[in-house]
């Protein structure tokens, strides 16, 4: 997994890219052919998964006008992907021009394309880094620049944390970034959970889809999400499913487990 | 106000906005979903309520005005109402609901609802074309953007790998490898026969010194400042590193040699500049070897090769100098390093002897002793003399271990020596100045003795004046315990060396070998000034061992005149081609005493 410095990613555009697949899913444009064929292949598999794209895309909304009404102008959004629509400096900075937002991306095409979204706007910025190099992120021109880390920061992991296993230990660079999180700081993480769900075999199908791209499939269930909020206090109505997370209209939230999202957002106190 | 569908809520006004009406309500349930919206169920209601409020309008508007729809269409998708179902749903209610829901009287309604769908599809279609387009353009600069900060990253890194495997850390000159790559280029490049190259070595001199008494953090930084000074100097040429304190310049495309010795003479003025160096005022020189030839016919390892060894030249003629490269004089150094090389192997294949030469007492014609003189049989340049390795074995120490053989050699032979009616003769070995500082001198002569049985009264060592220009206690102690012990020492070409005779004081010297020059002058009539003069040198050197209680041999004997001048002088003994020539021991001492031929 490690490359050394000095060897960067190269840029295949016959791989699909998780980031690209996703803005499929909302109906963007921003993808190409390899992308569109493993999203529809996922589609057949889930047939949910637009609407599961949607979901978690609407939670990230809810969640940063939340955040924002909480007094929150600090954001880093690590694994941002493609910026389409709604993202979060288009919802902090209405609320507020003078909100920061720092992107993180691992996906170099969706680092290029933010940057252009991004260009002349100086309080958002992207940056290339993995969500595995905490130190990495928190050590990084741009990111100390931009964000001041003895105020509150809203971290965000939305749709994530399913590209990571457990192997690679997240509660540790979890905690590693919480460490640097002033109190009154937020966690926001939404992940794909198969909670109550377990057998219908669509998460074997939905892991096979996902090996043809560059990350794979790791579905945790609630308890496994809600324990990776260690040390945040997690805000009403703790880890649910995504539609179920302070939705707009109680209608909403219906068939809320058809999201295949679960999300919940964590205060850190002190 | 209630959000029931009254008509004048939903509004016939295009001015005014007001709250969403159940067309606007029933038409937000419609599309959500059909694609991922930035907005709030209220958001959405009130955008698709000013939007039925211009649906209305065009509804109504005489003539038709087909814009109203198209810009109805066009704003859905840029509000992200922006699919294929958001379109189907949009028409569908537009369809059922709009004229019941806002109880619209419009004549030819039909007519002008299928152009109004028509205009607002045609919009959306536009409209969403336009901006799948526009993100395909986006994600495809974006994928060509990522690719080429990708390449320049990979080049950038290449070039950062490159540079450090062909960077000296230090002082980030050009490394061995780099220069050398130059090098081979400069004479390897096509047409570049014709052409001349220099090569100087660089070497700062006694840069031990500065590591030794300041630290390495002073001579590091000494390394810096003279990389510095050169580069700044020699600026047009390629100056490198190759480790420690040694660099190298390259000089292409030289018209003859004097365009080298100006880089080097340039070098060494830069290197001797006064410098500042960590605190410390510190003034360097050093010593270069110029190599300079056509690079036709030559190779990089030939002239880095021809450039070190002259560079030694520079050193040993005293630093602070340059030194041209000299063919004869680097052929013969192959030589003499070939030869040096060859002595262990020699040693073990037992290819030294030992020749002896008789010291004859000038009164009886008796041989007193034997000097043992090593000899070289060469299996191909045949029997060597020592000066043709000596002094090499000398520079390289090997001179330890081939004199640790001689006088085991010479004890053992000096042993079998029969004695005459005055004992037999002692055998008189060379001590060479690297033995006489050995630790453990004293200990391998007592061994050799110890082994061979000889007496140590049989034994001489020969050492030369210059051997005691260091006045270093320890060779002295050695010396007082050995003379102690019965061993004898000479002083070797004794009036040639060293003009300081407080030696004599501190030395337990038992006899004086005077240098053969004097006896030469003996040869002359003695009438002749020269000859009269070198007598009375002789005469008085005599004269002042005696008193000291020492005797002397008279060296370069060659005629029976001589003998009997230096016998009248009072000399004790003589050796030289008159009493024997080197050769095996046995016919020297079978020889009859010489008295009656010495007196002829």
């Amino acid at each position: 997994m490690q490359r050394p410095d000095w060897a960067p990613e190269t840029i295949d555009i016959e791989r699909p890219s998780v980031a690209r697949m996703y803005d499929y899913y909302l109906g963007g444009s921003h993808n190409f052919a390899a992308d569109r064929a493993a999203a529809r292949a996922m589609v057949e598999a889930v047939p949910e998964a637009p609407l599961m794209a949607q979901a978690n895309r609407a939670f990230l909304r809810r969640a940063v006008q939340f955040l924002a009404d909480a007094g929150v102008r600090q954001f880093l959004d690590i694994g941002s992907g493609i910026p389409t629509v709604g993202n979060v400096h288009e919802i902090a900075q209405r609320i507020d021009p003078e909100s920061r937002v720092v992107y993180v991306d691992v996906d170099p095409v969706a680092v290029a394309h933010s940057q252009e979204i991004l260009a002349g706007n100086d309080r958002a910025v992207v940056v290339q880094e993995d969500l595995r190099r905490p130190e990495a992120i928190l050590r990084h021109p741009d990111v100390l620049r931009l964000l001041d880390f003895s105020e509150p920061v809203a971290v965000m992991i939305v749709a994530v944390l399913h590209f990571i296993p457990d192997a690679d230990r997240p509660e540790e660079f979890l905690r590693t970034l919480r460490a640097s999180l002033a109190p009154g700081s937020y966690l926001v993480m939404s992940q794909a959970s198969d909670d109550g769900r377990a057998g219908t075999g669509e998460r074997a199908e939905a892991e096979r889809v996902y090996r043809r791209t560059d990350n794979q499939l790791f579905i945790r269930s609630r308890a496994e999400l809600t324990a990776l909020f260690a040390g945040f206090e997690l805000v009403d109505p703790g880890v649910v499913w995504v539609p179920q997370w302070r939705p707009d209209a109680p209608e909403h939230a219906e068939n809320a487990a058809q999201a295949v999202f679960m999300g919940g957002v964590g205060r850190l106190g002190g | 106000m209630a959000s029931g569908g009254s008509v004048g809520d939903d509004g016939a006004t295009a001015t005014t906005r007001s709250r969403p009406g159940a067309f606007a309500r029933a038409w937000a349930k419609a599309v959500s979903g059909t694609s991922y919206l930035p907005l709030t169920q209220a958001q959405l209601e009130a955008l698709l309520q000013r939007l039925t409020e211009r649906l209305a309008l065009a509804l109504r508007a005489d003539p038709f005005d087909l814009r109203i729809g198209q810009q109805v269409g066009a704003e859905l998708v840029q509000s992200h109402i922006a699919s294929a179902e958001g379109l189907g749903r949009t028409i569908e209610v537009i369809q059922l609901r709009l004229v019941r829901d806002l109880d619209l009287a419009v004549d030819d309604v039909e007519d002008r609802m299928a152009r109004l769908l028509a205009t607002v599809a045609t919009g959306y279609a536009r409209a969403l074309r336009d901006r799948t387009l526009d993100e395909q353009e986006a994600i495809r600069r974006a994928a060509m953007m990522a690719r080429a900060q990708a390449e320049r990253a990979l080049r950038d890194s290449e070039a950062r790998f490159r540079h450090q495997a062909t960077h000296d850390p230090l002082t980030n000159l050009p490394n061995r490898t780099l220069f050398t790559e130059r090098l081979t280029a400069a004479i390897t490049a096509a047409g570049r026969g014709a052409d001349r190259i220099g090569v100087c070595f660089l070497d700062l001199d006694r840069f031990k010194v500065v590591n030794d008494s300041l630290g390495h953090q002073v001579g590091d930084a000494l390394l810096v400042s003279v990389a510095r000074r050169l580069r700044r100097a020699l600026g047009e040429h390629l100056v490198a590193r190759l480790g420690g304190d040694e660099f190298v310049i390259l000089v292409e495309r030289t018209g003859c040699t004097e365009d080298v010795v100006k880089v080097a003479e340039a070098a060494l003025a830069a290197v001797s500049e006064p410098a500042l160096v960590d605190g410390h005022e510190l003034t360097v020189s050093a010593s270069i070897g110029i190599v300079e030839r056509q690079v036709a016919g030559t190779s990089p390892l030939e002239l880095m090769r021809a450039a070190d060894s002259t560079l030694h030249w520079a050193k040993a003629a005293g630093g602070a100098r340059w030194s041209l490269f000299d063919a004869d004089r680097n052929r013969s150094d192959l030589a003499r390093y070939a030869l040096s090389a060859a002595i262990p192997a020699a040693l073990d294949r037992g290819e030294f002897y030992l020749d002896y030469q008789p010291l004859t007492g000038l009164r009886d014609g008796r041989v007193v002793g034997m000097e043992a003189l090593v000899r070289w049989r060469h299996p191909e340049l045949g029997v060597l003399r020592p000066d043709s390795f000596i002094p090499l074995a000398e520079e390289t120490g090997l001179i330890v271990r081939l004199g640790s053989w001689v006088l085991a050699e010479a004890c053992r032979e000096a042993r079998t020596w029969a004695a005459g009616p005055a004992g037999a003769p002692f055998v008189s070995v060379n001590l060479a100045v690297r033995q006489l500082h050995r630790p453990g001198l004293v200990q391998e002569v007592q061994g050799v003795l110890g082994h061979t049985g000889l007496p140590a009264e049989r034994l001489q060592l020969e050492i030369t004046e210059s051997t005691m220009m260091s006045t270093v206690a320890e060779p002295v102690r050695a010396l007082r315990v050995l003379a102690d012990l019965g061993v004898r020492v000479a002083i070797d070409d004794f009036g040639t060396g060293y003009c300081n005779l407080a030696y004599l004081r501190d030395l337990p010297v038992s006899e004086l070998k005077v240098a053969g020059e004097f006896v030469a002058g003996l040869r002359a009539p003695a009438g002749d000034p020269r000859s009269r003069t070198d007598e009375r040198i002789l005469a008085s050197l005599v004269s002042l061992a005696h008193a000291l209680g020492l005797t002397v041999t008279a060296e370069g004997v060659e005629t029976a005149d001589q003998a009997a001048r230096l016998r009248a002088i009072g000399c004790d003994a003589g050796q030289g081609w008159h009493f024997g020539r080197p050769g095996p021991a046995g016919p020297h001492l079978d020889r009859s005493p010489a008295l009656t031929d010495t007196a002829s």
